[in-house]
């Protein structure tokens, strides 16, 4: 334990007691916010090359690096010396702030998902449900956001981005809760460990494809993305920003896609396990990595679905999925399965 | 690595934030930054719980009140047109904010007499610790079963009126 620092005098060795703590480089290096925006950055090049292998062309290029890996950085410059255009009568304070809140909002939650056995920055007890809380903010920032551009088009995005959260919020709470059935913990550290054995997405098969579904909607991407829709919106809830506002914006998208995948690594692939002779974190980002593809490839797949079809699915079909898996689950739980399975 | 935060400092932090953002809540000439301000109000109390080793239900604050509630009231304002929602407001006259503000007195020191009175002879909370969220399970499966299916009667009941409601006649 350190105390808080009494005089002036204390406060240079309490700053670098606090600067040289474990969960302080944890927080700064890995796995915190360097390495998320990193692997953020890698993302938004990874998803532009698989989208352009798809259909017949190269992807970035020319920016230096194998295939054009620097890409992520020459756009993060170029955003950032763009002027930033705020719209005539725009609520300034609240749309300048939000695109912040955004990225604080995406990150928070990486303190509780744990990379390894001890690569963890916080062992929640109630890590799953911090993870949920944080991202029910979103919708409520979009909108916000949208209100604040007093602009047409993305105040259309953000009441879309409002229909989507009442779509798929709960059948993904519900299939979720299969999983802490299963591992008896609302910790994610204690979801992995239930997993050495079996991962989970063996047992609760149906839960994992109503989860991967209400992720894809909550990450706004195709057959999902109602709330940027380009065709009818511009560029939905995103249309008047521009420069550092809109990098903001998308590093906090991509974000939360690498949260989202990462997740769904947590719950249903079994998180760090894998066979000894890669470290843990590594078979997580593997792992991790492949999810953020398949959540990647249907955008050059599938087309747009309307509102009103989401929120049938959402409460007709992944609702009524969501629950059969629970009792599906307390099934295999009181039979005595689970126990057989080693989980 | 931790932090040794004397608790009266979290506190009175938590506290000024919650009171602040909530007499803006009131205050605010905009709506919508009036919904802002109770948003973060209650995040303010989700911080309480916390500071109480509840954080289960610090949790379910945010993604309830915060994640919820608030997002209904600014889809109310929102549906309210920006012309209209100035006409709405109305601001107190004359007298109400002084009765307020004697009523609020008044319950201050109704509360800090009944505190001072009955304080020294309450039983000690137990400790809380760090409880594990199941045991929060556990209490409200086995010692309280019957108020825990009303209570799931009740909200079925409304599920059920809000369809009827929401079914438009053809």
């Amino acid at each position: 334990m350190v105390n808080l620092p009494a005089t002036p005098a204390d406060l240079i060795p309490f700053l670098f007691a606090v600067i040289t703590s474990h969960t302080f480089i944890q927080i700064i290096l890995f796995p915190g916010f360097i390495h998320v925006t990193l692997v953020t950055a890698f993302l938004t090049w990874y998803e532009r090359k698989i989208i352009a292998r798809i259909q017949l062309r190269i992807g970035p290029l020319y920016a230096g690096g194998p295939g054009g890996i620097l890409q992520p950085i020459a756009d993060g410059v170029k955003l950032i010396f763009k002027e930033v255009m705020i719209p005539y009568k725009a609520d300034k304070p609240l749309f300048l702030a939000i695109p912040l809140a955004l990225v604080v909002m995406a990150a928070l939650p990486f303190a509780v998902i744990p990379f390894g056995q001890n690569w963890v920055i916080a062992n929640l007890d109630v890590g799953l449900v911090f993870v949920f809380a944080m991202i029910s903010l979103f919708p409520l920032m979009i909108l916000i956001f949208a209100w604040a551009s007093n602009s047409k088009y993305p105040f259309l995005g953000g009441l879309r981005s409002l229909f989507q959260q009442v779509a798929y919020e709960i059948p993904m709470w519900i299939s979720a809760l299969s999983i802490v059935m299963l591992a008896g913990s609302l910790s994610l550290v204690d979801i992995v460990n239930a997993q050495a054995r079996i991962w989970f997405i063996i047992p609760a098969f149906l839960s994992f494809i109503v989860f991967f579904i209400s992720v894809m909607a909550e990450l706004e991407r195709l057959p999902f993305d109602l709330p940027t829709a380009e065709p009818e919106l511009v560029a939905g809830w995103f249309t008047e920003s521009s420069g550092a506002i809109f990098m903001l914006q998308f590093l906090a998208l991509y974000m939360k896609m690498y949260l989202m995948s990462s997740l769904v690594t947590v719950l249903f692939l079994g998180g760090w396990w894998g066979p000894a002779f890669l470290p843990q974190p590594v078979w997580f980002i593997i792992k991790t990595l492949i999810v953020a593809t398949f959540i990647i490839i249907p955008r050059a797949v599938f087309a747009r679905i309307r509102v009103d079809m989401l929120i049938r699915i959402g409460w007709t079909r992944l609702l009524i999925v969501a629950l059969v898996n629970v009792f599906l689950t307390v099934l295999l739980i009181t039979s005595g399965l689970t126990a057989i399975l080693g989980m | 690595m931790e932090i040794a935060i004397p608790p009266d400092l979290v506190f009175v932090i938590l506290a000024a934030v919650t009171l602040i953002a909530a007499v803006l809540a009131l205050q605010a000439k905009e709506l919508i930054y009036g919904a802002i301000a109770l948003g973060i109000s209650f995040i303010g109390i989700a911080g309480f719980f916390v500071f109480l080793d509840a954080p289960y239900l610090a949790m379910l604050q945010i993604a309830v009140y915060v994640g919820a509630v608030v997002v209904l009231i600014l889809f109310t304002i929102m549906l309210v047109r920006r012309e209209q929602s100035d006409e709405l407001l109305d601001r107190p006259e004359g007298g109400q904010g002084a009765v307020g503000l004697w009523l609020a007195g008044l319950l201050a020191v109704a509360i800090a007499g009944v505190a001072a009175l009955a304080g020294p002879n309450l039983p000690a909370a137990p400790p809380a610790g760090n409880l594990p969220v199941s045991s929060l399970g556990l209490v409200l499966a086995a010692e309280y079963p019957i108020p825990l299916v009303i209570l799931a009667l009740l909200i079925s009941a409304a599920l059920l009126g809000a369809l009827v409601l929401a079914k438009v006649e053809k």
